[in-house]
């Protein structure tokens, strides 16, 4: 069965003779396609209302409209083009002040300085970047079904947003992506790593399981990076030659066999601000250590056996309550060679302890399997490289490096040193992270093994307060609040002095951690890649050394070749500047940017069943334009948004529908919704609230993240969530719970174009949600502030805030009515859900 | 049933088997207000078919005809999230009591979790059931009482034995994230017959979300109008309405909104997208009623919520799920076009869903008390109103368990190479056990169907080629089968 089956056969026979026609083309000119030709040289069309044409893509529009016998549309008035080419380029309305400044503007150049005005904000990259995010599939989160945070993902997402607005030369942006960590880019290899992948806990433990997820991670690769640069779906000769393009199964392996030696994972970024940062990091953790131990000097003696009992003067000598984050037990100095802790209770599941610290009195860390020491337990559920007994001493923080015992809510470990060591402090903690608070002891016991062999109890949670279920934030402070009061003045000084010391080194490390690190692949010495029968990774076949789609090229590696050549031998044959197919995909998805619709309309599918151009000779032309401007996007964004096919007006006119529904031939500017991101983005920056800080951590869509009850969306944001939805958290295939609805792709596969649906939901969502009766109180506020008391002032100024215009007579009138008895809000919440608002004019 | 249906064209089977269902379901369906199938008649006269859903996203659940006449009109999936064992519920395998703590003879040294122990036998006595005997367990005493109704599979094979992507797989047929579910597939297709209800409706387990969350109800690459709309006894549909909004203030937003659309409506003369997103809002402003009217299951009679064990106190996870159970029944009979029904939750070894690695006994004994009842109560009721003429009821699972349990474990790791599930209603053969697995159940030896078959064999029964529902994405038609799929005629009615 081919992979391709026609659509809704009703007349059988012309699709089926469709469909042997392809096959035929196929078989009999593997290599012909007008896809895969060399740009066409040609000459402009001359259309007889030439003088029509502002700009070079005017005149093959111009031509083809006449040809159909269609006039273009008239100019749109100034401030529909207004809206129009900011919403195109930032994804955000005009203020009224540019507004008002384009309106009295009379200079001839007027339009050209507002685009070069938009073409260098930072909100430009905000919204092309995420085009290309949606190509790629990013998002922050791993998929299937645990669907974990990849907490290093965003470096990438800002890569792409820098290079747009960069305007990062077209090879450059391609090379750096695929070999990034060859050119001082580093992020930007986090593009062959986008997709879902299986942690290695998912993964099952039989090789056949392991092989096939293997197979599965970079066919995603391959799948990715022939989409998005070639425009080319050639994931179906995994399993068999593809049917109608000239891609056979050894072209699909000897691409991946570009990519066998990546692996999905973390990589420390090597660019000299990391340097840097890793060297203070280090510098940050030696002072630290230094003031743990000065403060933990000041922390009550344990007293096992001791229930602090439920009097008030009992719970005031109680210790503080474990917590998950850090626990520290002092007990006098004692010379032992054997340290014992059981764990009696936790508060849910099997115990799990990321580190068990014995220190010394000169304040080391005896227990360090570096030191010699051995461990032993009562017996493990061992998760492969996240939950072995051997992380209990290795010096690595955090529930991927943790021992979990096997039996629920009990299990012991014994640390045996290789000679007697005098200790008086144990300090251990479920997960020092702050990621898991579950299988937490709450209940346990520290042994020491004396000469005689005896154990005796050194400390247990029976004289901490009773643990409530409740964690503390961050505080990994064993001294009650109480007993601090009681020191002298001074102490207590000195003792707030380390505290907050403490608190800002935390800070800082974990700040500078997280920007030292990009989910951007880990290279290693490559797999061998075998040709798999029907895809079958226990059917392998002969090896096959890189290479690429032999009707597209002839570069070739050697089967043994070092992973970095591989991927630059891949990022220099896709940059060689006669890739005329490279340069149709990417002035395609510039175009479709711009009018909702691409000259060919299936963008990421150039071969032989995709959609063949409505204006071949533009697309070409577009295509030499861009290769001689060194791949520069915004000489592309020039030549549209200032021509004159981009300034139609949108008004439909029945007679040019009739012949051209879809406006493919550009009769008139084809009008389209926001998309989910331009309309959150718009209402908050009509009601002045749009946080426009940039870069970083993504902010959080939602309060709690997978388990038990799913994502439960955030309803009411902080500052922090007004930022522009691009820096959002991006879980893969949970929408957000408003703007989701809005055909916002969820990042399980690549979304090359955005389906505009019209649905209840996004109605029921728009209507009445959180979101938006909070944006229409903000915006009511901001009316009230800058257009004082008056009513017709303020609706005037609400006009012109959403809509970019003022309300004529009439509006005014309804408005006016629609707020008598009712609050300003009212108004808001309508202009918001009001389809002007909500389309691109 | 229609005689000469053969020699009709396309066109005139969907007619035929139109005016056939009302003429049948007039009195099937009598809760089904008469002005929807007026409604329906009427905008099926348009005979929309599946590529013009694009072209008219404005109306994406209009009914549509499907490729040739249907058994089904509507379908729930009882979806037991985690995998069930077949040895404890379904596939009767006596050997293994003769093999009980015996190493498989050639079995994997290493399974998914872990090291294999020994084979061990069913957890439950099995007992015959009904007229045709059938072997099911005592563990689920209320559906084994319905086998007489039920068309078993015992012979499907998964792609995967991983929870994430075999869940994928069952819903989307893909192992990898981002295919379109098939629920937003058959919604895709046929729309639905109640114009002020979502087509898909997920009603999720009161013990949370299952293992692979939102992909069993995503659209993919289709139309986001087409995901499921999740909603449970629990947790109602959101943004229903506006909280702290006076009644007065919502009319008059409302009243001006209707004013602005207008104005600029007319200053926009033809532009439908205009016009569709208007009704959009009047849809909406339907189902804010439409909508907490079904969830009021107070005006269930008392003998219905104890049936289906609705008010058992004493397990108020039951008592959830079972509320679900009568939630899918209204929303079929107020012709919801699809419901997934989930029973489990996310993986957490076992304690809330069906993956019985170490404890299977003691988890399932708790897992089923949740099921059990409710679940069977279901399909009694759907019998009793008439609606499994036209409701197809299948029970699934992602995929089965081995035939011995996990090296110092009592539980069962997971197993792809050969699972029961089952349906019963529209279109379905009563009492037929089809394939079979070796005697120690470890695989499928005869009459093999990978999941790709059972989802063909529904899209079927709705009157749908699995071969021929098509979506372009990136320059491939897609489809819930891939390239695969054949439909299992042996349970076919």
């Amino acid at each position: 069965m081919p992979c391709i089956i026609p659509v809704w056969i009703r007349h059988l026979a012309p699709v089926l003779w469709g469909a042997a026609a392809l096959l035929a083309e196929a078989t009999n000119n593997p290599g012909t396609h007008w896809a895969f030709e060399p740009l066409s040289q040609g000459e402009p069309p001359q259309p007889k209302a030439v003088g029509w044409a502002r700009t070079v893509p005017d005149l093959w529009v111009l031509d083809a409209l006449e040809r159909a016998g269609i006039e273009p549309s008239p100019e749109a008035d100034r401030i529909a083009w207004l809206r129009r080419v900011h919403f195109d380029l930032t994804g955000l309305p005009p203020t009224p002040e540019e507004t008002l400044a384009f309106q009295r503007d009379s200079r001839p150049d007027a339009t050209e300085r507002v685009v070069e005005s938009l073409l260098q904000s930072p909100a430009y990259g905000e919204h092309w970047g995420q085009q290309w995010l949606d190509v790629v599939r990013y998002a922050d989160t791993h998929g299937f079904e645990v669907n974990t945070e990849r907490p290093n993902a965003w470096p990438y997402r800002d890569y792409v947003i820098r290079a747009f607005n960069a305007d990062t030369p077209y090879p450059d942006f391609i090379r750096e992506q695929l070999a990034g960590d060859q050119f001082g880019r580093d992020a930007a290899t986090g593009f062959l790593v986008t997709a879902s992948v299986l942690l290695p806990g998912q993964i099952g433990a039989d090789d056949i399981s392991k092989r096939l997820a293997r197979q599965d991670a970079l066919d995603e690769i391959v799948v990715n990076t022939a989409q998005s640069f070639l425009g080319l779906s050639i994931g179906c000769a995994r399993c068999h030659d593809h049917k109608f393009d000239p891609i056979s199964s050894r072209d699909y392996y000897g691409m991946q066999a570009f990519f066998a030696g990546v692996e999905y994972g973390d990589r420390e970024l090597k660019d000299p601000e990391s340097q840097t940062r890793r060297e203070d990091i280090r510098r940050w953790k030696e002072r630290k250590a230094a003031v743990v131990v000065t403060l933990s000097r000041l922390e009550p003696l344990a007293r096992p056996g001791t229930p602090t009992g439920n009097s008030p003067s009992g719970s005031m000598a109680a210790r503080v309550a474990v917590k998950a984050r850090m626990n520290s037990d002092r007990f006098a100095a004692v010379t032992t060679r054997r340290v014992r802790f059981t764990v009696l209770e936790t508060n849910s599941l099997e115990p799990c302890i990321d580190e068990l610290e014995v220190w010394d009195l000169e304040s080391r860390n005896v227990a360090l399997a570096s030191l010699g020491t051995h461990v032993r337990s009562s017996g493990d559920s061992t998760v492969e490289n996240r939950h072995e007994l051997r992380f209990i001493h290795d010096g690595h923080y955090g529930n991927s490096h943790s021992w979990m015992s096997h039996e629920k809510g009990r299990g012991w470990v014994v640390l045996e040193f290789p000679e007697p060591r005098r200790i008086d402090r144990v300090s251990w903690a479920r997960d020092r992270e702050g990621e898991f608070s579950d299988r937490l002891a709450t209940a346990y016991r520290i042994e020491v093994e004396t000469n005689s062999g005896d154990w005796i109890t050194v400390a247990d949670a029976s004289d901490r307060k009773p643990f409530e279920g409740r964690n503390p934030t961050a505080d990994e402070w064993e001294l009650p609040a109480a007993a601090l009061a009681k020191l002298d003045p001074r102490s207590r000084q000195q003792t707030q002095t380390l505290l907050d010391e403490r608190l800002r080194l935390e800070r800082a490390i974990a700040g500078a951690v997280a920007s030292q690190q990009a989910f951007a692949g880990i290279f290693r010495k490559p797999d061998r890649i075998h040709l798999l029968h029907r895809g079958d990774p226990e059917q392998p076949g002969p090896e096959v050394a890189p290479s690429v789609p032999e009707v597209l090229g002839t570069v070739r590696q050697p089967a043994d070749a070092p992973e970095p050549e591989r991927r630059h031998a891949l990022a220099q044959w896709l940059t060689q500047p006669d890739q005329a197919l490279i340069a149709r995909v990417m002035v395609n998805r510039i175009w479709q940017g711009h009018f909702g619709t691409g000259l060919v309309d299936t963008p990421s599918d150039f071969g032989r069943t995709g959609s063949r151009p409505s204006h071949p000779g533009l697309l070409d032309r577009l295509a030499r334009e861009f290769i001689a401007n060194g791949g520069s996007a915004k000489h592309l964004h020039r030549l549209i948004v200032l021509s004159s096919t981009y300034r139609q007006s949108s008004s439909h006119r029945k007679a040019a529908a009739a012949l051209d529904a879809e406006a493919r031939l550009l009769w008139r500017y084809p009008p389209r919704r926001l998309g989910s991101e331009p309309i959150r983005d718009a209402m908050l920056a009509v009601a002045g609230e749009l946080n426009r800080q940039r870069g970083g951590r993504g902010f959080d869509l939602f309060d709690q993240r997978g388990g038990l009850s799913g994502f439960k969306p955030v309803e009411s944001f902080p500052a922090n969530g007004l930022r522009r939805m691009i820096y959002a958290h991006k879980v893969r295939r949970e929408p957000e719970a408003v703007f989701g609805a809005f055909d916002c792709p969820d990042a399980g596969q690549s979304t090359s174009r955005r389906r505009e649906s019209t649905t209840p939901i996004q109605a029921l969502n728009l209507w009445n949600s959180r979101f938006t009766l909070e944006r229409s109180s903000a915006l009511a506020r901001r009316v009230r502030h800058e257009a004082g008391a008056r009513p017709q002032n303020q609706v005037q100024r609400a006009f012109l805030l959403t809509l970019s215009r003022p309300a004529t007579r009439a509006e005014e009138q309804e408005a006016l009515e629609a707020l008598r008895g009712q609050d300003l809000e009212v108004l808001c919440r309508a202009l918001f859900n009001s389809n002007e608002f909500l389309f691109i004019p | 049933m229609n005689p000469g249906a053969e020699s009709l064209s396309f066109q005139g089977h969907g007619l035929l088997d139109r005016r056939g269902f009302l003429g049948r379901s007039a009195t099937a369906l009598g809760s089904v207000a008469l002005t929807h199938l007026l409604g329906r008649e009427g905008l099926l006269a348009a005979q929309p078919d599946v590529s013009a859903v694009l072209a008219d996203l404005a109306h994406p659940n209009r009914p549509r005809p499907p490729h040739f006449s249907p058994k089904a009109r509507n379908v729930i999936v009882i979806f037991c999230a985690g995998a069930v064992s077949q040895l404890e519920t379904w596939d009767y395998k006596p050997e293994l009591h003769r093999w009980n703590d015996k190493p498989m003879p050639g079995g994997p040294a290493v399974t998914f979790q872990g090291p294999a122990g020994n084979l061990a036998r069913p957890q439950y006595a099995f007992r015959p059931r009904g007229q045709t005997g059938k072997m099911v367990s005592d563990l689920i005493p209320h559906l084994a009482e319905l086998t007489d109704d039920i068309a078993f599979v015992h012979s499907l094979t998964s792609k995967s034995n991983t929870h994430g992507p075999a869940e994928n797989f069952l819903s989307t047929g893909f192992a990898l994230d981002g295919f379109p579910s098939i629920g937003s597939w058959i919604g895709y297709a046929l729309g639905t017959d109640n114009q002020d209800l979502p087509a898909f409706v997920s009603l999720l387990d009161p013990r949370g979300v299952p293992q692979n969350g939102s992909n069993n109800w995503g659209s993919g690459f289709l139309p986001a109008t087409f995901q499921g709309t999740t909603w449970s006894a629990q947790n109602p549909v959101r943004h229903l309405s506006a909280p702290g909004i006076t009644r007065d203030a919502d009319q008059a937003a409302r009243r001006l909104l209707g004013q602005l659309n207008q104005r600029h409506l007319e200053e926009h003369p033809g532009d439908e997208k205009l016009a569709a997103r208007i009704a959009s809002y009047e849809l909406a402003a339907r189902m804010q009623l439409s909508v907490p009217e079904i969830s009021d299951l107070s005006t269930e009679p008392a003998h219905i919520l104890r049936a289906y064990g609705a008010e058992d106190t004493g397990n108020p996870i039951k008592a959830g799920f079972a509320r679900n159970c009568i939630l899918a029944r209204r929303l079929v009979e107020r012709g919801v076009r699809f419901v997934q029904l989930f029973n489990g939750a996310y993986a957490s070894g076992g304690e809330l869903n069906w993956d019985g690695h170490n404890k299977l006994k003691e988890q399932y004994d708790r897992h089923a008390g949740i099921l059990d009842q409710p679940a069977a109560a279901l399909i009694r009721d759907l019998r009793q109103r008439g609606l499994l003429e036209n409701t197809l009821v299948v029970w699934c699972t992602e995929f089965g368990r081995m035939p011995f349990f996990q090296k110092g474990a009592q539980g069962r790791d997971h197993n792809p190479d050969g699972f029961t599930s089952w349906m019963t209603g529209a279109g379905i053969r009563k009492g037929v056990s089809h394939g079979v697995t070796d005697e120690l159940g470890r695989a499928a030896v005869k009459d093999i169907h990978p999941l790709y078959d059972f989802n063909a064999t529904v899209l079927h029964l709705l009157g749908l080629d699995h071969e021929r529902l098509t979506f372009e994405h990136n320059g491939v038609q897609r489809r819930l089968t891939n390239v695969e799929g054949h439909v299992i005629r042996e349970i076919l009615a």
